[in-house]
């Protein structure tokens, strides 16, 4: 009995230890990692929209009740609103796809970034080459974005990635996502 | 979340995101106890009975410990903690009330503390944000996905040990490439949900 | 000389993929590409290195019977510590990695090595068997990553080599390619190990 207690005290002391140190570095390292989230986001932001020199977060009720949406903000030039940058979340092939969307005033969609996933190396993860996301730039944001695997794409139309036709409608339906949200609430 | 949504958790789990074949998730005991079908279903076996208890109590431990005190740092130390002690437990459990399903499960359970498939699929639970109901039915698919593939790819082996094989390829080399063989098969599941 | 044979071990003759098989999970998985294989490797190295060296000063105050789970709890609190650092200072990696990163504490050359050599060496030379070993492994996967990469991507650490009109073998890069690149290699391996039995 006795070795019992002897024995659990020590893995106590151990877990006490292993426990303490976790704490320490969680503390250390919890600002870096808040800033790598803040500063991942701006980046993107400002890819999405470069006319814009500033951000400002609107409120959640601006896009209540759109599925999908994460967060909206305005990019703004001096003073004066150039566009927005919408946040969005479709389910790819693997999980959620982070796909941020920027749409200037006049209705032209500006960039398209691809954030966090777990799609495919060699296949889904292309969603993030310039190829494959350059091509919703400059595109109307009105009605819906099609996904077709060949050909010449029309002007509401853009080419799959081969290989990952189920990523492909996912960012084109976090796009389209963003267009619905544009020309109903935001326009 | 309706029926087809568990079921399609199910399927994925079992076929599409195969554990063994598409995610790499207990390769350590898929390579190691793979020489004879019987074996290989025993082990099968004990990882679809610690990965499901195990699912169901790191999903606990999550919720209702690490959540509510804001300890998610320690969710890698916990969960390991966890699936020890639960191995520990289950044999001792097993070994008390059932000699039989101790002979045939004994050896493989403490090897099970080093699989990395149970504490892949706890941490994939969470990640994932299921609910309790869907953490079971993911953990089911994932065990049963993996005893379907260690026991097809135990049949394999068993014909590979009496193939003529170039002698740098006996042994492992082959088994890979053979893993390799039904890797592609399963990429065939793609697109299945 | 002592010091020498442990760091040469881990890297040639009782290298943890080639030879010991140990840690295939990540070992598979994460090899998508060259700078993957790096940083799963270094990573690991940083673990074992923790580890062994925490494991080799403490080891006379842990009984024998409880051993296993207190290597698991000092295991597991360098592979948190390794996985926030990273997530606050490399997080591209971080991303890249993904689950693999906690998994580091059931890779098996981990506890292989506290329980095999850090629980009977000083705090010395469990050190040198944590870099020879890390680096050891860092060394496979790195090969192991760039034969993917070449092949399935065209390209060595994200630099393309074979110019536009080279088709990737897109099939190494997903899962069937890794259990395939690392059964040639071994063969490979056996090849070159048996060629050079047979000269003397």
């Amino acid at each position: 009995m006795r070795d019992i207690i002897r024995l659990g005290l020590i893995l106590l002391l151990i877990t006490a230890v292993a426990a303490a140190v976790l704490a320490w570095t969680n503390d250390v390292t919890m600002e870096p990692i808040a800033d790598q989230v803040l500063q991942a986001n701006i980046t993107a932001r400002q890819s999405v929209l470069s006319d814009a020199s500033e951000f400002e977060e609107m409120s959640t009720d601006t896009f209540a009740g759109y599925a999908n949406v994460l967060e909206v903000y305005k990019g703004l030039k001096d003073g004066q609103v150039v566009g927005y940058t919408i946040k969005t979340n479709p389910s790819g092939y693997a999980g959620p796809i982070e796909v941020m969307i920027g749409i200037s005033v006049d209705g032209v969609i500006q960039g398209v970034s691809v954030g966090n996933h777990s799609e495919t190396p060699g296949l889904g993860a292309k969603a993030s080459d310039d190829q494959f996301k350059n091509q919703y730039n400059d595109k109307k944001a009105e009605g819906q974005i099609d996904v077709i695997k060949a050909g010449t794409p029309k002007d509401n139309e853009i080419i799959s990635i081969s290989g990952a036709t189920i990523t492909s409608r996912a960012v084109t339906a976090g796009v389209n996502a963003a267009i619905q949200l544009y020309n109903e609430a935001l326009k | 979340m309706s029926a087809s949504g568990l079921f399609i958790i199910f399927v994925s789990a079992l076929l599409v995101n195969n554990f063994v074949l598409s995610r790499f998730l207990g390769i350590c005991p898929f390579l190691g106890v793979s020489k004879q079908v019987e074996t290989a279903a025993g082990m099968g076996m004990a990882v679809t009975f610690v990965m499901t208890l195990a699912s169901i109590i790191t999903y606990l431990v999550q919720i209702f410990i690490l959540d509510t005190m804001g300890l998610g740092y320690l969710q890698t130390i916990a969960f390991i903690l966890v699936i020890a002690a639960l191995v520990q437990f289950v044999e001792m459990v097993i070994q008390k009330t059932s000699p039989t399903l101790y002979q045939a499960l004994g050896v493989y359970l403490p090897l099970i503390t080093t699989n990395c498939a149970v504490l892949g699929v706890a941490l994939l639970n969470i990640q994932s944000e299921f609910n309790l109901i869907e953490t079971i039915v993911n953990a089911i698919g994932a065990s049963l996905g993996f005893s379907l593939a260690i026991i097809l790819f135990a049949g394999i082996r068993e014909r590979l040990e009496i193939a003529d094989v170039p002698a740098v390829f006996k042994g492992f080399p082959i088994a890979l490439i053979t893993a390799s063989l039904m890797s592609i098969a399963f990429l065939g599941f793609t697109g299945l949900v | 000389m002592k010091i020498g044979n442990t760091f040469l071990r881990g890297i040639l003759y009782d290298n943890p993929i080639f030879i010991q098989l140990l840690g295939m999970c990540p070992t598979l998985a994460v090899t998508t590409s060259a700078v993957n294989g790096v940083g799963m490797g270094l990573a690991t190295t940083a673990v074992l290195l923790g580890s062994n060296v925490v494991i080799a000063m403490i080891k006379k105050f842990i009984p024998a019977k409880i051993r296993i789970p207190a290597y698991v709890v000092v295991i597991a609190t360098f592979v948190t510590v390794i996985g926030l650092l990273m997530k606050a200072f490399v997080p591209a990696l971080d991303k890249a990695l993904g689950l693999f990163i906690p998994l580091i504490v059931v890779n098996c050359i981990i506890l292989a090595r506290a329980e095999a050599f850090a629980s009977k060496n000083s705090v010395l030379l469990s050190a040198v068997d944590g870099i020879g070993m890390g680096l050891g492994f860092t060394i496979s996967l790195t090969i192991l990553g760039s034969v993917r990469e070449i092949l399935g991507a065209g390209s060595i650490f994200g630099k393309a080599i074979f110019g536009a009109s080279y088709q990737p073998a897109l099939i190494m890069i997903l899962p069937p390619g890794a259990f395939l690149a690392l059964g040639c290699l071994l063969a490979l391996y056996n090849w070159t190990v048996s060629k050079k039995a047979n000269q003397f």
